[in-house]
C-alpha cells in the first residue's frame, strides 16, 4: 500500500514540475514562436498570393473584426501608398488534419489575386500536389463566381488522386471568400 | 583517467551511439541529408540528454522501482518539448527541416537507453559525462554521414559547393537506400579499424562487467 502511494506521490510530482517547466517555456518563447512562423511561413506564402507591392506585408498586417465576431488576421499590399490586394488565412479540414489556405483579394476588382497553403498534414506525394503551381495558379486572378471543384460546378480542376485535400483547397478559399464578401467594407476599411 | 574523462569519451569512439551501440538509428537514417541537419539534430540530442541524464541521476533515489521508466519517459518528453518550443523560437528553418524527427527524440533509444543503463545507477556528474559524451559522439556521427551523403548525393557540403563544377550528384545518395548503404560501409569501416587496432570480442561472457553480462544484447546472437 505504501509503495502504491509513493508510486503515485513521485510520478505526480515529476509530471506537475514538468508541467510548470513547460508552461514557463511555453510562456516565454510564445511571441518570438508567432513572428518566426509570420516571418517563415505566412511570408513566403504572402508573397506567392499578393501581387506586385512595396510595402512590407507582414510589417502592415492588422487585426480586423467583422461583423459576427470573426476575427482576421489580415495582410495588405500596397503601390504607392495605395491599397492593391488584402490576404488573410482560411482553413477547411483536409486529409491527415486542418489545411490552411493564404488567399488574396483584389482591392479594386472581383477576383482572387492567388492562394497559397500554409499548414497541411496531407500525404507527401499526392495530397501535397495541391501546393504546387499546376494546381494554385487555377486561383490566380480567379473571378468571385465559380470558386469551386467542377465537380461541384466551379472551375477548379481537382488534383487526380488527391480528391480531398483538393476538396479542402476549394473548401478554404470559400470560406475565405464568403469571409471576404461579408466582411468587405470592415477588412478594405481597416487599410484606408 | 579520471571518471569524468572516461565516460566523457567512451561516447566519442568506444560506445559512439549509432556505430557502436547501434542505438537511434530511426533519425539517424531520416535527418542526415545534409550535414547541417545532422548537426542540428545531433545538437537537440546533446541538449536532451545531457539534461535528462542529470535530472534523472539527480532523482534516482526518489523514484520507484516499479514505475522508472514512465518517470524517465515524462523526464524526457517534457525537454523535447522545451527543444521544440526553444527551436521555433530561435532556428525555425532548423525546425521545419527537421520536422517529425524533433518530437521523436523522445522514443530515441539513446535517451532512454542512457537513463536506464547509466543515469539511473551514477552521480550527477558522471552522468553529466556520460550524456555530453554520447550526444557528442552522436552529433559527430550525424554530422559525418550527413556531410559524406551530402557531398556525394548534391555535391555540396553545409550547402558550399564542394565537388568540381561537371560533378553529377548521386541522387541515390540523399535518398533512403543510400543512408542504409552509407551507415553499412560506415559501421564496416569501424569494426575492421578496430580489429586492425587489435581489439578483439571478450573471449568468454566471464570477463565483461556485471551491469553488461546480465544485458549481453551486444555479445550474444
Amino acid at each position: 500500500m505504501r509503495e502504491i502511494a509513493r508510486m503515485i506521490v513521485v510520478l505526480s510530482l515529476i509530471s506537475a514540475v514538468s508541467g510548470l517547466l513547460l508552461a514557463a517555456v511555453k510562456t516565454a518563447t510564445r511571441e518570438r514562436i508567432e513572428e518566426q512562423e509570420l516571418f517563415y511561413v505566412k511570408g513566403p506564402a504572402l508573397e506567392a498570393v499578393l501581387p506586385a507591392h512595396d510595402n512590407d506585408p507582414i510589417k502592415d498586417r492588422k487585426r480586423v473584426s467583422l461583423p459576427g465576431g470573426v476575427e482576421l488576421l489580415v495582410f495588405p499590399a500596397r503601390t504607392g501608398g495605395a491599397l492593391t490586394a488584402v490576404a488573410f488565412e482560411a482553413s477547411a479540414q483536409g486529409y491527415g488534419g486542418p489545411y490552411g489556405l493564404m488567399v488574396g483579394f483584389a482591392a479594386n476588382a472581383e477576383q482572387l489575386t492567388g492562394v497559397a497553403v500554409t499548414t497541411h498534414k496531407e500525404t507527401p506525394g499526392v495530397g501535397t500536389r495541391t501546393m504546387q503551381q499546376a494546381f494554385t495558379r487555377q486561383f490566380r486572378d480567379h473571378p468571385f463566381s465559380g470558386l469551386a471543384l467542377k465537380s461541384a460546378g466551379g472551375t477548379i480542376d481537382a488534383v487526380s488522386g488527391a480528391t480531398v485535400s483538393s476538396t479542402a483547397a476549394a473548401a478554404a478559399a470559400g470560406q475565405a471568400l464568403a469571409l471576404f464578401t461579408s466582411g468587405r467594407p470592415a477588412i478594405l476599411g481597416a487599410f484606408q | 583517467m579520471s571518471g569524468f574523462g572516461k565516460e566523457f569519451t567512451k561516447g566519442l569512439w568506444r560506445e559512439i551511439p549509432p556505430f557502436r551501440l547501434v542505438l537511434g538509428l530511426c533519425p539517424t537514417l531520416a535527418v542526415t541529408k545534409a550535414a547541417d541537419n545532422g548537426l542540428g539534430m545531433g545538437l537537440a540530442v546533446i541538449f536532451v540528454l545531457v539534461l535528462s541524464n542529470m535530472a534523472i541521476s539527480a532523482i534516482r533515489n526518489l523514484i520507484p522501482n516499479k514505475v522508472r521508466i514512465a518517470c524517465f519517459i515524462v523526464v524526457a518528453a517534457s525537454l523535447v518539448v522545451m527543444v521544440e518550443l526553444i527551436m521555433q523560437a530561435y532556428a525555425y528553418p532548423l525546425y521545419q527541416k527537421l520536422g517529425i524527427f524533433v518530437p521523436l527524440i523522445v522514443v530515441n533509444c539513446i535517451i532512454l537507453g542512457r537513463a536506464e543503463a547509466f543515469a539511473a545507477r551514477n552521480g550527477v556528474i558522471d552522468s553529466m559525462a556520460d550524456g555530453l559524451g554520447i550526444g557528442l559522439g552522436y552529433t559527430v556521427s550525424l554530422t559525418f554521414l550527413g556531410g559524406l551523403r551530402e557531398t556525394f548525393g548534391a555535391g555540396t557540403l553545409f550547402g558550399q559547393a564542394v565537388m568540381p563544377a561537371g560533378y553529377q550528384p548521386l541522387g541515390f545518395m540523399v535518398e533512403a537506400p543510400g543512408a542504409f548503404i552509407c551507415l553499412g560501409l560506415l559501421l564496416g569501416l569501424m569494426n575492421l579499424v578496430s580489429r586492425l587496432q587489435g581489439r578483439k570480442s571478450p573471449a568468454s561472457v566471464s570477463e565483461l562487467p556485471a551491469q553488461c553480462r546480465a544485458c549481453g544484447s551486444c555479445y550474444r546472437s
